[in-house]
């Protein structure tokens, strides 16, 4: 049902796209992002030469192990407060949710889904090949190297806390995503978060197999048919195109009638 | 505000503001889109066929001019369904190869030169975009996905190694190494081992390759557009299940703690 605003002003300002698109936390959390990859690049740039070659090392284990011990904990910690807070604080009474909020909500739904892409490219692309930088130069020792110690332990995380979050956060505000599950949302959310225990998989055969890094290996395959989970988050914008649409009509067709 | 965005309110039947609101949310969309499949399309070509792309003197003409196409046409056929189908762009391929071109650049920037200090001209990439802008433009033409997959598919792969060659050229030039000819790119090969190199090597070089000569690029090549017409096909319908539109209902249980009973 239309929420009726009081007075024309208000109307007004519930008019203009200020109104539906607040940026400021979505602003944070790529700023957080971009600073935490810039600042894990520099610091592969300044440590991984020179102390991150031998896993036996103390010098591995001071720089390396210690930002494991660090950024593991913190990861797991931002999971369970940012997902415990959706849960806790969701709209417990989304049958009375009028078009402004939806379309609002709507719209921070969408910030989840870019964060989450945001992540996903530095995860898929940036630090992944420079994991293949790390192989084709160095080879590997244990399943802790200066590559790893970033993609695996910090960089999965982190598009697992913004996947599983947007997740979340329709679910529990947003009325079409909690009538049903969405299977093209639980497809894009679920591939890239199963690629984490996948690592068990691809560490389990390089204890084993000398595959000498060939990065095109079939122990590397898991992580392909998990990452084509990406091609269903188009089916998540189709969904969201569907519930739009009707509330851009209820919204602003009222707007035209009466400013006319 | 001018005559065209009057005539294109007109048609939309939205207001300004909400033609302005739209237009923010589709921005987000194009950001989504881009960053998502930089992602996911760099990752499946670096563990497909990554191998082959990662040095100048791996490209051979076996496996190289084969695999590469065979993996690269997968992501870019199925965002070529999607955008076709829902909104009759006939983008997809090329959008898809362009953003694995882009990605692949930083990469080499940032990780293989700056980080693992390789030179530039040692670990250039293969780009598809010919090929790619080739099966949009088909698709265009057509209008038809199998007509696409039949043709497009195999031009896609066509395509590929000519519109390498100008950046590889320069690596066949002849040069006399320890008393034996070999090519600029065997000896990159020989000055920089790498991880894979003795195996891969192995590999590639062997049966009746050499007594093919230049021909076996070729052959490849053909081979290679069989096998894409098939990709396309799997492909774009491989796109279209993973956009599905689906919702599974939720229980009773469920509904009564978001209050929607």
């Amino acid at each position: 049902m239309t929420a009726i605003t009081a007075s024309g002003i208000a109307q007004k300002e519930e008019r203009k796209p200020g109104y539906y698109v607040k940026f400021n936390l979505f602003a944070l959390a790529i700023i957080i992002m971009a600073v935490m990859f810039a600042a894990f690049r520099l610091y592969q740039q300044a440590f991984a030469w020179e102390s991150g070659l031998d896993a036996t090392s103390p010098e591995f284990d001071k720089y390396w192990m210690t930002l494991v011990k660090i950024e593991l904990p913190l990861f797991v910690l931002a999971w369970v407060v940012c997902w415990s807070y959706l849960w806790i604080t969701r709209d417990r009474n989304l049958a009375a949710l009028g078009p402004r909020e939806e379309l609002r909500r709507y719209f921070y739904f969408t910030f989840w889904l870019v964060a989450y892409t945001f992540a996903i490219y530095f995860i898929g692309s940036f630090f992944a090949e420079g994991d293949g930088v790390w192989h084709q130069t160095v080879i590997r020792d244990t399943s802790f190297t200066p590559s790893h110690n970033v993609l695996f332990y910090a960089c999965i995380p982190t598009y697992i806390f913004f996947s599983v979050g947007g997740f979340l956060y329709a679910m529990t505000r947003l009325p079409a995503f909690s009538r049903g599950i969405s299977v093209a949302h639980v497809l894009a959310v679920l591939g890239p978060v199963l690629i984490l225990p996948n690592l068990g998989f691809n560490e389990w055969g390089h204890a084993y197999w000398m595959t000498e890094e060939i990065f095109s290996h079939p122990l590397h395959w898991g992580f392909v048919v998990l990452g084509w989970n990406a091609l269903a988050l188009p089916g998540v914008a189709l969904q969201m195109i569907q519930r739009m649409v009707p509330l851009f009509q209820e919204l602003f067709g009222e707007a035209q009638q009466q400013s006319a | 505000m001018s005559p065209n965005t009057r005539e294109v309110l007109a048609v939309s039947g939205l207001s300004p503001e909400a033609a302005k609101l739209s237009r923010i949310w589709e921005w987000f969309v194009v950001a989504a889109v881009a960053l998502l499949f930089m992602g996911a399309i760099h990752l499946h070509v670096m563990l497909s066929v990554g191998d082959w792309d990662m040095f100048v003197d791996w490209k051979d003409r076996q496996f190289w001019v084969l695999v590469t196409p065979v993996s690269m046409i997968m992501i870019p056929a199925a965002l070529q369904g999607v955008f076709w189908h829902y909104f009759r762009l006939p983008i997809g391929a090329t959008l898809g190869a362009l953003l694995l071109i882009i990605a692949v650049w930083i990469s080499r920037l940032v990780g293989w030169h700056l980080w693992g200090y390789f030179p530039f001209s040692m670990s250039i990439p293969a780009t598809m975009l010919a090929g790619a802008m080739a099966l949009d433009a088909i698709l265009l033409i057509v209008r038809n996905p199998l007509l696409t997959a039949t043709f497009g598919g195999f031009v896609f792969a066509l395509l590929f190694y000519p519109s390498n060659w100008a950046s590889l050229a320069p690596y066949f030039l002849a040069v006399e190494h320890q008393g034996m000819v070999a090519s600029v790119a065997d000896l990159i090969g020989y000055t920089f081992p790498r991880a894979g190199t003795p195996e891969y090597i192995r590999v590639i070089e062997r049966g009746t390759l050499r007594t093919f000569e230049g021909t076996s690029v070729w052959v490849s090549t053909a081979f290679a557009g069989f096998l894409c017409i098939f990709m396309h096909m799997i492909w774009w319908r491989i796109g279209m299940a993973f956009s599905t539109q689906r919702f599974v209902p939720n229980g009773k249980r469920m509904r009564q703690m978001m209050g929607l009973n």
